[in-house]
């Protein structure tokens, strides 16, 4: 398949302004600011079908369209670039590689949603795409893409870089304009939703990196020959970051609906020699991990859901028979207390009270009820947390415990690990680092 | 309206209901945490979760508003098993020590495990804990207990808008902490306490010392602090209180309030809200140096004596010097702390039993004045305004005070606006505004004028004259606009006039907040003038802020020299209007009660007001003097003076509460009843009239009997004392209770006709209390000629009243509680003029006036003035005023302080400021 | 300059920079982010101090700033080494073997997640996922990518950072 997201980015310069100029780059913002009408922009985008890369999967166009509805002004546009979930670093090329095919993606965006005003959100943890974006955003202002009199269209179009500071919660978009306002990452009660009043209460439209990056390739070939990539109801091309334990792991640019398999055998060179395979997560560690049988699924929003897990930020981690997958599930739940916001009682309570039972297990203190409280646990969390977040931690753990039980059994009952044969190191009492502040008295 | 049904019943509300509130107007209740009336919601605790019909997840009740035919449930196997699971959640860190806990008995957390029920423990892991902080005076934190159900910050940063305590961290590792990580510092309003719905934030004042049914009576009265008059409950236990809590709604006061989705609303102007006085200062009144028993000077020395032996000292006395010297030469001091009843019987004693109009109070400072001129402006009632309706207009302009320390709820109110984003405008340094202004103009203090003076001109060129008042209209347009030469000796520039010029001609519903520094110097009338004719040109609502809870009464009362109670002139016959035959059957009031009064005049004679009566003193004129709830060697301007004038009466009965250093003086003392201490009526500064309701139970024939303290004091209401004297003096009505007192004078004032103790217990009684609204200008008012301000000397330093939050008059320099947060004087001083000087934060200074001086610490402040030092009136050994000279003035006949210029030197020795607890006052 | 003088010309390039990031934001709160790495790194950490700085020069009130600083985990609320390791041990690190590195940190350098080594040298801070998943295990060194880690790279690497 032809690179539509990394084209070019093997050339050491793709991230310069003039590279990407030299390879076509500009030209459909171009384009779409003298031909196109605001409204043209969004009906393509609309009959491409594009549906949102940052996890959820919401239709762009629609977004798009309530958006340009409300007749509230100044309207917000935020490039949503947290990529917290882990496993996930497909928007980590574009940022380094490629950023001013997201700074283009984003100008069209604005011109078609009337919006003077962008801010990317990119996480803490991406310093050396915080240096690149910004040299890029001059740049681009340095060319008038950006700024006052966009192309001399008397359009006018300001784009800042906000960065995060470690919080994966401020990926839910919510939380994320809290964040931009200079709060506590907490998420928002919806509705109203962030389309209606978003950040500083204006109308705001928050699209993941990957999202604002397929815009100028709709906008330059039209929404129905896009949609012809890719699956019938999810279509386009998509970036798979794959990690774990394939021989060549990395970000992959696939059409949409690629089965598993095919991306694990066929473009990650299959498992180490002599491997078998043991789960696959297939989007990001708040997506249930999947059985080897499942691999034929077809990557998409619509197909994974089928077979009881999410397409999510399509970040694969591939497991082997080596790896010891209730030590990988009490890392995910570390993660998920670590991360847990504290606004709602389910997820606060919940995540740091399953992370410890399995961390118990895994060090060898496991009982036979602790298996049916965690299961209980999990449900008791599922579905009446704050936001998605809680039900991920929820979800993981049921499909774990439904899939894995064997596995977590057996540390209950030995003390031990069956792929090293010692209990884990206890980890419960400290998550060791990232700083905990401390009370003073 | 939308139509929704909840549990199969149809209920009505509007669009904007959540369905917690939908489910409460008929009387359904949802369990609730996180949820607190009045405050932001939250949805975190997930209490409230409901099913919803075609909505697969179940809902938050208190997130989601209702829409058209959606149906709703609030109560299935599902929903009960979910709220059993938040329950178990939230125990699973918590401590479980209801036993130590103070908040069990009306604990959310508690009562909501006993609906659901307890799970058998199966968290096996080690809890999280926090240490319980003790590092504050007042506030104890224990993390362990708290639910992060974030009504305490919601209310910190939401209604009270003091912004001090703030999540910490993240997930279950986050805590509620403020920015010291001890000490609140912070406004001590302790609203926080009213909304924590568990244990974890909790006054020390009352710790292990508390347990809810423990409380053996619930009262609710109104604060006593100041003018806004706050509906608070007092929970008493043996006489004595445990604590205050505002009072916030129908049914029980104990437990958190607006929580379980109750539907009663926060009640009271305060709407649930108090202040640091109302909720924290309330221990002065049990301090033991309260005075107990009567105390007459004898061979030099005050000895306690009976009540009987008092009473009849004090009545002969006073036949004594009516007799030798006539009714003239004797006067009285009434109190803005006494109740309405006890300043009529102080007027009624001196009117209609001594026979002399020599009554006054410090409400002449500057509240009088300014309330009888704006009424000579704008007519009666002028300033009868709400005070929660402040948070509905669209701009206020505060000038001459920091609401937020006087009338601290009132203040919230301004801050309300803010919120709402309405425009605030502050001529001055209110700093308890200073995150909520949109305009702090800040001239040189005597300099106002020239602020006022450039809006106004600026004001009536924009929207004209509506030709409603031709009175103010000619004055207005006299009023030359004053030169940028003067603004800018004002150090105002002149954009900031004009915006704020502007934003002023744009409302359509402003507020005029007039404080009293605005009064207390040269020019004052000007400088009323000019606020009430920006108030005219406006269309705005007045609010005069009242130091004291009940000067407004003290006025209503008739407690000046050229009024009667209602407010009508002397000459006026006393019971002008006709009592019905049927009122009289109605009140079932003996008529013989008030025959005394009700045919009798007023002396003639116009009396003294207080100015003149120290004047008098001094010129050896007036020969005894009756001061009720006042304390003026500490509170008046002059110390040496005062003590001069008082060292000139021959008969000085002093009536307090405590053993002050003008009862040091008297020939007399009586000791007097607090307002938590007696029944009677309080009219605030909305001229409001709420009952006053004693804590302690009354026997009857004996007064009231607090058995706390002294065994058996007797704490008598100063009505019955001065009735009392005036039996013995002659005087026929036999008075039982207070609300005998009131029934009379609801017969002798036009203005309180009719009302009776039960129309005003629901704390609705507002101007103009159901008689004939007399808002019609009467008479006219004179404006000092336009011209220069008063001279403002270059370089020179003003010494000021600094007043503070924390404290109110001198009373509460007996609250260790108060104390605690606040225990010592200083001298605030502009930051950059402090620097110049070589000063920081605590150096110790001496402050010198021309007739004393001062050594005390230094505060500093980036805001205020360069020309100006601040010092608080609060503390014992340190009277700023006392080291001033005052002047009357010419127009208003408010109080001018003078001599204030003062030197600031740096000092080595300790300063007065360190006069220990507040205890420094000894009984001689 | 006397030590007085540089601090107030810290605080005026704080100030300055602060002012700057105003223009970016229509909302005075949000600079909060942007000026708490500013003043981190004049303090190397943020202090009671630091914190009240910001406070007077956003008028955000200073606990409201405590707040949200000590909800992101990448501020650093102790004072630190003068190189911060950020070692990522979520999943794909963790399979890929970071625990060994863990060890050998502190086996190495007597150095402990959440602390800094005797001499202040290095700060440890384990992190979360920092989307370098593709080449596990990774840290960052002072904001500096690495991936790939062995024990032997590691102490390589350090020894570029005195
Ligand atoms: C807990 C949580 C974390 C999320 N993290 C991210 C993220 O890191 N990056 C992202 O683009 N979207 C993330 N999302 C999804 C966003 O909320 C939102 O759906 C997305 O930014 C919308 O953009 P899209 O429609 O282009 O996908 C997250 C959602 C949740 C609930
Ligand atoms: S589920 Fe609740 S606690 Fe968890 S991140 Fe969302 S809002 Fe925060
Ligand atoms: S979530 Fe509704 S009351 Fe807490």
């Amino acid at each position: 398949m032809e690179k539509i997201l990394l084209k070019n980015i093997d050339n050491p310069d793709s991230a310069g302004i003039e590279e990407y100029i030299r390879a076509g780059g500009y030209k459909t913002l171009e384009m779409a600011v003298t031909q196109m009408t605001p409204r043209d922009i969004i009906d393509e985008v609309k009959n491409s079908g594009l549906r949102g890369r940052g996890g959820a999967g919401f239709p762009t166009g629609m977004k798009w369209q309530i958006a340009s509805m409300d007749p509230k002004f100044p309207k917000y546009l935020i490039c949503n670039a947290d990529e917290g979930e882990p496993g996930t670093f497909k928007d980590r090329p574009i940022l380094e590689k490629n950023p001013h095919l997201l700074i283009e993606g984003m100008v069209i965006s604005a011109y078609a949603l009337q919006s003077t005003r962008g801010y990317i959100y990119l996480r803490g943890e991406y310093p050396l795409a915080a240096g690149i974006l910004s040299r890029a955003i001059s740049a681009a202002y340095g060319k008038g893409y950006l700024g006052n009199d966009i192309l001399s269209r008397r359009f006018r179009f300001d784009l800042y870089l906000h960065r995060g500071a470690g919080a994966y919660i401020c990926g839910e978009e919510t939380a994320l304009i809290e964040s931009l306002e200079g709060k506590r990452g907490q998420p928002r009660v919806k509705p109203p939703f962030p389309v209606n009043a978003g950040v500083w209460n204006k109308p705001t439209i928050i699209n993941n990196v990957e999202t604002f990056a397929n815009i100028p390739y709709i906008t330059e070939v039209g929404g129905k020959t896009y949609s012809k990539i890719g699956s019938k109801d999810s279509p386009g091309p998509k970036l798979f970051s794959v990690s774990g334990k394939v021989v060549k792991p990395g970000v992959y640019e696939l059409p949409m609906g690629i089965t598993l398999r095919e991306i694990i055998y066929g473009h990650c060179g299959g498992l180490m020699e002599g491997r078998t395979l043991k789960g696959v997560i297939p989007g990001g560690v708040s997506t249930p991990i999947l059985t080897p049988e499942k691999i034929d699924c077809q990557m998409d929003f619509v197909h994974l859901s089928k077979v009881g897990s999410l397409f999510g930020s399509g970040a694969v981690i591939v497991f082997d028979d080596t790896v010891c997958l209730v030590k990988v599930y009490e890392r995910i739940m570390q993660f998920f207390e670590h991360e847990s916001c504290g606004k709602c009682v389910p997820c606060r309570e919940g995540t740091g009270w399953m992370r410890n039972i399995l961390g118990r297990i895994g060090s060898g203190g496991g009982t036979d009820e602790d298996l049916d409280t965690l299961e209980d646990v999990a449900k008791n969390v599922a579905g009446k947390t704050f936001c998605p977040l809680g039900d991920g931690a929820a979800n993981v753990t049921l499909a774990f415990l439904k899939q894995y039980r064997d596995e977590i059994e057996y540390h209950v009952k030995n003390g031990k690990c069956p792929v090293d044969g010692l209990p884990h190191k206890d980890n419960r009492e400290s998550h060791g680092g990232q700083s905990a502040p401390v009370e003073q008295t | 309206m939308i139509t929704l049904t909840i549990n199969d019943r149809e209920v009505s509300v509007y669009g904007t209901a959540t369905i917690l509130e939908a489910a409460a107007s008929v009387g359904i209740k949802i369990p609730t945490l996180c949820y607190f009336k009045g405050l932001d919601s939250f949805g975190g605790c997930r209490m409230c979760l409901v099913e919803i019909e075609r909505v697969p997840r179940l809902q938050t009740a208190c997130t989601v508003r209702v829409t058209e035919g959606m149906v709703v449930r609030t109560e299935s196997e599902a929903i009960t098993a979910a709220r059993r699971a938040m329950l178990e959640f939230l125990l699973i860190n918590h401590p479980l020590d209801c036993p130590v806990c103070d908040k069990a008995g009306e604990c959310d957390l508690q009562d909501l495990v006993a609906i659901y029920g307890a799970h058998e423990g199966r968290f096996l892991e080690g809890k999280r804990t926090h240490p319980e902080n003790f590092n504050d005076p007042f506030i104890v934190r224990n993390m362990d207990r708290c639910i992060l159900c974030t009504r305490c910050t919601r209310m910190c940063d939401g209604p009270q808008g003091a912004y001090a305590i703030a999540v910490t961290g993240r997930g279950s590792h986050s805590f509620i902490e403020p920015f010291s990580g001890g000490r609140y510092n912070c406004e001590y309003c302790g609203n926080c306490l009213t909304v924590c719905p568990v244990g974890a934030i909790m006054s020390r004042l009352h710790r292990h010392s508390y347990r809810p049914w423990y409380v053996e009576r619930e009262v609710e009265t109104v604060c006593g602090f100041c003018g806004v008059g706050c509906t608070m409950v007092l929970q008493m236990r043996g006489g004595s209180i445990i604590r205050t809590m505002p009072y916030v709604g129908e049914g029980a006061v104990t437990g958190s309030y607006g929580s379980a989705g109750s539907a009663a609303p926060a009640q009271g102007l305060n709407k649930g809200l108090l202040c640091v006085r109302g909720r924290f200062g309330y221990d002065y009144l049990e301090n033991n140096e309260r005075l107990e028993t009567p105390l007459i000077r004898k061979k030099g020395i005050l000895e306690p004596v009976t009540w009987d032996e008092a009473l009849s000292y004090v009545a002969s006395g006073l036949k004594d010097v009516k007799a030798v010297h006539g009714a003239k030469s004797i006067g009285a001091i009434a109190s803005g702390r006494c109740t309405n009843e006890d300043n009529y019987m102080l007027q009624k004693l001196m009117r209609f039993v001594i026979g002399t109009n020599n009554i006054d109070s410090s409400a002449r400072f500057y509240y009088s004045p300014a309330q009888s001129y704006l009424e000579r402006i704008f007519g009666h009632g002028v300033t009868a305004n709400l005070i929660p309706g402040i948070a509905n207009a669209d701009g206020v302009l505060v000038a001459g005070g920091d609401p937020t320390a006087i009338n601290p709820i009132l203040g919230l109110q301004v801050r309300a606006l803010w919120r709402k984003r309405g425009k605030i405008i502050v001529v001055g340094t209110p700093s308890g505004l200073r995150r909520f202004v949109n305009y702090e103009i800040k001239p040189h203090p005597y300099l106002e004028e020239a602020v006022l003076g450039a809006i106004v001109t600026r004001l009536a060129a924009k929207k004209g004259f509506r030709g409603e008042n031709d009175n103010i209209e000619k004055y207005i347009k006299a009023t030359a606009m004053p030169g940028e030469q003067l603004l800018k000796k004002a150090n105002v520039s002149k954009e900031i006039v004009d915006q704020a010029a502007e934003d002023l001609a744009m409302m359509k519903s402003a507020v005029v907040i007039i404080g009293p520094e605005l009064m207390e110097r040269p020019g004052a009338s000007k400088n009323l003038f000019l606020v009430s004719a920006i108030a005219y040109l406006t269309d705005a609502r007045i609010f005069l802020l009242s130091e004291r809870p009940n000067y407004q009464g003290v006025i209503d009362m008739g407690c000046a020299p050229d009024i009667l109670p209602g407010g009508r002139p002397i000459e006026a016959d006393v019971l002008q209007h006709k009592i019905k035959d049927a009122d009289v059957a109605d009140h079932k009031i003996p008529e013989h009660k008030i025959k005394d009064t009700a045919w009798t005049k007023a002396p003639v004679r116009k009396g003294l007001n207080l100015f003149a009566m120290i004047e008098a003193a001094l010129e050896g004129n007036l020969k005894a003097l009756y001061v009720m709830g006042e304390n003026p060697v500490f509170n008046f301007p002059d110390r040496r003076k005062i003590e001069n004038a008082l060292s000139k009466v021959d008969f000085l009965i002093v009536h307090d509460i405590f053993m002050t250093e003008t009862a040091r003086r008297a020939d007399v003392v009586l000791p007097a009843a607090a307002w938590t201490e007696k029944d009677g009526t309080f009219t605030n500064l909305e001229r409001r009239l709420q009952r006053v309701r004693s804590g302690i139970p009354t026997m009857p024939g004996r007064g009231s009997v607090s058995y706390h303290r002294g065994g058996g004091a007797d704490k008598r209401p100063e009505w019955k004392t001065l009735a009392g004297i005036g039996r013995l003096m002659g005087m026929k009505e036999n008075y039982l209770t207070s609300s005998d007192v009131w029934e009379e004078v609801s017969r002798v004032s036009t203005l309180h006709a009719g009302l009776s103790y039960d129309r005003i217990a629901g704390g609705n009684t507002i101007w103009p209390y159901g008689s004939e609204p007399f808002r019609g200008v009467e008479g006219e008012f004179e404006v000092e000629a336009p011209g220069m301000p008063p001279a403002m000397d270059d370089g020179k330093i003003y010494l000021l009243q600094e007043r503070q939050l924390y404290h109110s008059g001198s009373i509460t320099r007996k609250s260790k509680a108060l104390m605690s947060i606040s225990c010592e004087a200083h001298v605030l001083l502009n930051a950059g003029f402090a620097e110049r000087c070589g000063l920081k934060d605590g150096d110790k200074v001496i402050v010198t006036t021309e007739t004393g001086s001062l050594t005390l610490p230094v505060k500093t402040d980036r805001e205020i003035p360069e020309n100006v030092a601040y010092v608080p009136n609060n503390f014992d050994n340190v009277s700023p005023l006392g080291i001033i000279g005052y002047t009357v003035d010419g127009y208003l006949g408010s109080i001018s302080l003078s001599g204030n210029v003062v030197t600031i030197t740096k000092a080595d020795g300790p300063s007065d400021a360190a006069a220990g607890e507040g205890y420094g006052d000894k009984k001689e | 300059m006397t030590r007085e003088e540089m601090e107030s010309k810290d605080n005026e390039t704080l100030k300055d920079k602060i002012t700057g990031m105003k223009r970016t934001y229509p909302s005075i709160q949000s600079v909060l982010m942007p000026a708490l790495y500013a003043v981190e790194q004049s303090y190397g950490w943020l202090s009671q101090d630091a914190i009240q700085e910001v406070s007077n020069h956003t008028g955000v009130p200073a606990a409201e700033i405590k707040g949200v600083a000590t909800f992101y985990s990448m501020y650093r609320h102790e004072p630190m080494g003068r190189h911060l390791v950020q070692l990522c041990t979520n999943v794909s690190c963790l399979i890929a073997g970071v625990e060994d590195l863990v060890k050998f940190l502190d086996k190495k350098y007597g150095l402990l997640p959440g602390g800094t080594t005797k001499d202040g040298r290095l700060s440890l801070c384990l992190m979360e996922c920092i989307g370098a998943c593709g080449n596990p295990p990774a840290m960052l060194v002072d904001g500096d990518a690495y991936d790939n880690l062995t024990c032997e790279a590691i102490e390589q690497i350090l020894e570029k950072y005195e």
